[in-house]
């Protein structure tokens, strides 16, 4: 069957550097792509997993004998042994685990859904049945602390329960002394709720024992973590487990590590001598995995009249769990965002009663920089500046934390283009000045984001077939983002040949070694991969190092030789990275670099234009139309870059009108653990999305110029929305989500200070 | 068998198979199903067919979605025996034998209507079904009728582009 794609995808790619379709998008859309839970090997059985009902405390017994009796039911596990199953450690400890605790070892339930009990049948129905069938006794602790303010939780400061450098406050300046001179002062308190990915593919799993050997199809970022993390787990050779990964239905930062129902099910599959998979169940996967923490961010903004920003306290707290301490970094990205000399920031961390939270798209940019660009926004109202204006005002050429250069920074072409772009030049300033012609208030809100450019090392294997096609296996994984398309338009230009014709292999540890792909550093950490590859290639050849190859011609030629296909494999390393950040890479463990490089720093920048629509009887937010602009270096994948932009911004209206875990102040977990209660947005809730990218190289972070453009799509949507609807309405909003109950609420005194 | 005495009379318990049949993409099968079993988990598990994606298995995401007989169904909520003797279309059913993509298929290639694809499958039969429907009129109804199918990628601004691309050509050869 041949694979078609989209028009105009027959022009070979020029120099000019022509856009490519997607190149997986005919398998996704004849339903051809396989996904770790489309995995059905001979002789399957399928499991479920039964979840402890109360939110701190122990089992004191699991009552299975009903759950045993069901038809089909194989295999009923409550507690594994210590020497067929160990815990994989926490990812901050040099563990591989998305958390410390490894449930179904003992006793103990440290938050609500945690599993206690593994069932495995013929059927999933069977198996649903029986999990559900499994009744437990418990005894409970008398309360649970599952909101940052909570009796019972505790906080700790951040550098002290993490002495290292990393997670040490940031400070510059005095920034206290410049804040009490400033002329202008904004003190404010912005709180984010916690938030869950939701990615539409479920947590899935399939694992399967050939021999001695371990093969897991896992729907993972970070197959290298999985496989080294099991190898642990069951106390066999990282050599023995084989995890795949080549296409994960969407990630978002929640599978970014072992999940804890890798082990178990790897163990049930050994005692039963079949396959098994498990489908995690959506209600369980609010519990078991990671989510974005609550947060609350107390900023103190001082400003000059002439809107220049002169004093930035930014002081955090961040919910982690009980057992670990998820770190957070909030003001890495608020002490650069614009050029302000006096800085300080103060991390705290609130241990409470849920699993450990984790990463979720700009895991801590999307709440520090609510929390700024709102501020910002007051600042310039306060000044009677133009927002944009006032921003444009406090860029920054260098990076105020360290006094060195940005490799590159275009946030104000963004906010020039974006500007005009959007016609923000017809905005009347006074909030509530803007109607349309049914009496809808009208609201235009900016706002501007920036997410470190990390990258790591990668190693990439270049196979000329003798069909002068090109196979490439690289280090990354495909959630969606579009890395197979940046890489097959990036060899396709490279030797000028079309991207049909290259065959892109991903996340499978049993070709390269496979890194943890999140961070906006996927793309630029797999494509210099690529690229010392293809240099390598060329020399092989004896072609020269730039140029059209006739790739097709040169197989045909080593054929007739006689010599065997070309293979050749490169590893490249980000700036100022050494030799063991592979050894690092190829232990399954963390590796990238950034934004800190030798001499300069990395980010990329983004800003978004919102327009909302508040129905004022009713309180309705609408989103009609969003223009953002991106620079993220070159761009790399056109089409795929802006699918992701788009997606970030429907990611930020459902962060600031809709999405918010909430929390089950006794019984611990969360509420609204399901699709229909849990609300993302849906296609009627998005309107009009504009993307633009600045579109030049990156001189310094990588050869190709490319930085990071997933993350920071998100970056300042919904200060956008929340700038947008205070000026629809006069009235701010400095919690997320923004709903129609706070809306109409009531005025009261935490209201904006603008006229 | 002594326990068939104390079964009930109006038909077969959980965990018996029960035959079926019923056509899938214009082929006939027959499966012996749970009576307890979704058309999901049959097309899944013991039809091969993986198309069909288990997004909640609630009827909350739309990401399962199926025509039986010509009409959108969420195969999540559908038991399998509720589609003994009708037409199943999944989205494995849509292409030329040729491999040449259906219309619909084409224009999500064209608009780059997707991201990581799990959605897909469910958003191409929902739309399929939307514009059969008459619900393609303009893109402020596509959004409305095709809001059951969620996607977390946030492909929806290149879903309409593709729907209103794929209505307005499927109206202009009909006319
Ligand atoms: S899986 Fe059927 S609606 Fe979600
Ligand atoms: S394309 Fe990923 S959920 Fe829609």
């Amino acid at each position: 069957m041949s694979a078609p794609t989209g028009r105009g995808s027959d022009a070979r790619s020029g120099p000019g550097g022509a856009p490519v379709p997607r190149i997986d998008a005919y398998e996704k859309v004849t339903g051809a792509t396989r996904y770790a839970a489309d995995r059905t090997p001979p002789g399957l059985a399928h499991a479920a997993l039964a979840v402890a009902t109360v939110g701190r405390g122990r089992v004191a017994r699991v009552e299975t004998a009903a759950a045993r009796a069901v038809a089909g039911v194989l295999l009923v596990v409550t507690r594994f042994e210590e020497h067929e199953l160990r815990p994989a450690g926490y990812r901050l400890s040099g563990g591989y685990g998305f958390q410390s605790l490894q449930p179904l070892l003992d006793d103990r339930i440290a938050y609500r859904g945690q599993p206690i009990a593994l069932v495995v049948a013929e059927t999933p129905v069977a198996a649903a049945e029986a999990a559900a069938l499994v009744e437990a006794r418990y005894e409970a602790a008398p309360a649970v602390a599952v909101t940052l303010d909570a009796a019972g939780a505790e906080t700790v400061g951040q550098a002290a329960a993490l002495p290292q450098p990393m997670f040490a406050d940031l400070a510059m300046g005095d920034a206290d002394a410049a804040f009490a001179r400033s002329p202008v002062r904004l003190d404010a308190e912005y709180d984010i709720g916690a938030q869950h990915q939701v990615p539409m593919e479920l947590l899935g799993t399939v694992v399967e024992w050939r021999g001695d050997d371990l093969v897991v199809h896992e729907c993972t970022q970070n197959s290298g973590a999985v496989r080294h993390g099991l190898a642990r787990q069951l106390g066999i050779a990282p050599a023995r487990v084989r995890v795949v990964s080549p296409q994960v239905g969407g990630g978002f930062g929640q599978k970014t590590w072992l999940q804890s129902h890798v082990g178990p099910l790897a163990v049930a599959a050994r005692r039963l001598g079949r396959p098994v998979k498990l489908v995690v169940d959506r209600t369980q996967t609010f519990h078991g995995s990671t989510f974005r923490p609550a947060s609350r961010h107390r900023l103190r903004l001082g400003a000059d009249r002439s809107g220049l920003l002169t004093a930035l306290v930014h002081e955090t707290r961040q919910q982690t769990s009980r057992h670990d301490l998820f770190a957070s970094d909030f003001t890495s990205v608020t002490a650069r965002l614009y050029g302000i000399g006096d800085f300080r920031g103060h991390q705290r961390l609130t241990r409470t009663d849920v699993q450990t939270p984790g990463f979720m798209r700009a895991p801590f940019e999307h709440a520090a920089v609510f929390a700024l660009e709102s501020a910002v926004d007051e600042i310039a109202c306060a000044t009677g500046h133009d927002p944009v204006a006032l921003r444009l005002a406090n860029d920054t050429g260098s990076d105020p934390v360290t006094g060195r250069p940005f490799s590159s920074r275009h946030l104000a072409a963004c906010l020039r283009r974006g500007a005009e772009l959007f016609g923000w030049a017809a905005r009347t300033p006074r909030p509530g000045s803007m109607r349309a012609a049914d009496g809808t208030l009208v609201g235009w809100g900016v706002a501007a984001g920036a997410y470190r450019a990390s990258a790591g090392p990668a190693v990439a294997r270049l196979r000329l077939a003798a069909d002068g096609r090109i196979a490439v296996e690289v280090s990354g994984h495909e959630m969606g983002q579009g890395l197979r398309t940046a890489i097959a338009r990036t060899v396709a230009l490279d030797l000028g040949i079309s991207a049909g014709g290259v065959r892109v292999g991903v996340g499978d540890t049993g070709e390269v070694p496979q890194h943890l792909t999140a961070g906006s550093w996927g793309t630029a950490t797999a494509l210099p991969a690529v690229h010392a590859a293809l240099r390598r290639l060329r020399s092989c050849l004896g072609a020269p190092d730039e140029g059209p190859l006739d790739t097709v011609a040169a197989a045909a030629e080593r054929a007739a030789a006689g010599r065997p296909e070309a293979v050749v494999e490169a590893v490249s390393l980000p700036p100022g990275q050494s030799a063991r950040a592979v050894d690092r890479l190829r232990a399954g463990l963390p590796t990238p670099a950034g934004p800190e490089y030798p001499g300069f720093s990395a980010f990329s920048f983004i800003a978004h234009f919102v327009e909302v629509r508040v129905e004022p009887a009713i309180g309705r937010v609408r989103v009609p139309r969003v223009v953002s602009v991106v620079d993220c270096g070159r761009v790399a994948s056109p089409v795929t870059a802006a699918g992701q932009i788009r997606g970030g911004v429907v990611w930020g209206i459902g962060a600031a009108l809709r999405e918010r875990g909430e929390p089950e102040p006794r019984h611990g977990g969360f509420h609204h653990a399901d699709l229909a209660e849990y609300l993302v947005p849906v296609n009627a809730d998005v309107g009009r999305v504009d993307v633009d990218f600045v579109d030049v190289p990156d001189p310094l972070v990588n050869p190709l110029g490319v930085k990071g453009c997933g993350e920071v799509a998100l970056v300042g949507v919904a200060p956008a929305i929340a700038n947008a609807i205070h000026h629809a309405t006069g009235r701010r909003h400095r919690a997320l989500p923004i709903r129609v109950e706070d809306v109409l609420a009531p005025e009261d005194d935490r209201n904006g200070n603008c006229p | 068998m002594t326990d068939t005495a104390t079964r009930p009379e109006h038909g077969p318990s959980a965990g018996d198979p029960l035959e079926v049949a019923f056509a899938v993409n214009g082929t006939a099968v027959r499966a012996a199903v749970d009576v307890r079993e979704s058309l999901l988990d049959v097309l899944r598990e013991r039809l091969a067919l993986t198309g069909a994606k288990k997004g909640c298995d609630h009827g909350q995401c739309g990401t399962c979605t199926v025509l039986v007989d010509g009409r959108r169904v969420l195969a999540c909520l559908t038991l399998a025996v509720q589609a003994r003797g009708r037409a199943v279309t999944t989205v494995e059913g849509l292409a030329a034998p040729d491999g040449t993509p259906h219309p619909l298929q084409q224009a999500f290639i064209d608009h780059d209507a997707l991201q990581c694809g799990y959605c897909t499958p469910g958003q191409i039969m929902s739309a399929l079904a939307c514009v059969a429907e008459g619900h393609a009129g303009d893109d402020e109804e596509i959004r409305e009728y095709l809001s059951g199918n969620l996607c977390r990628c946030g492909a929806y601004p290149g879903i309409v582009a593709a729907v209103r691309d794929y209505a307005d050509s499927a109206r202009s050869t009909e006319g």
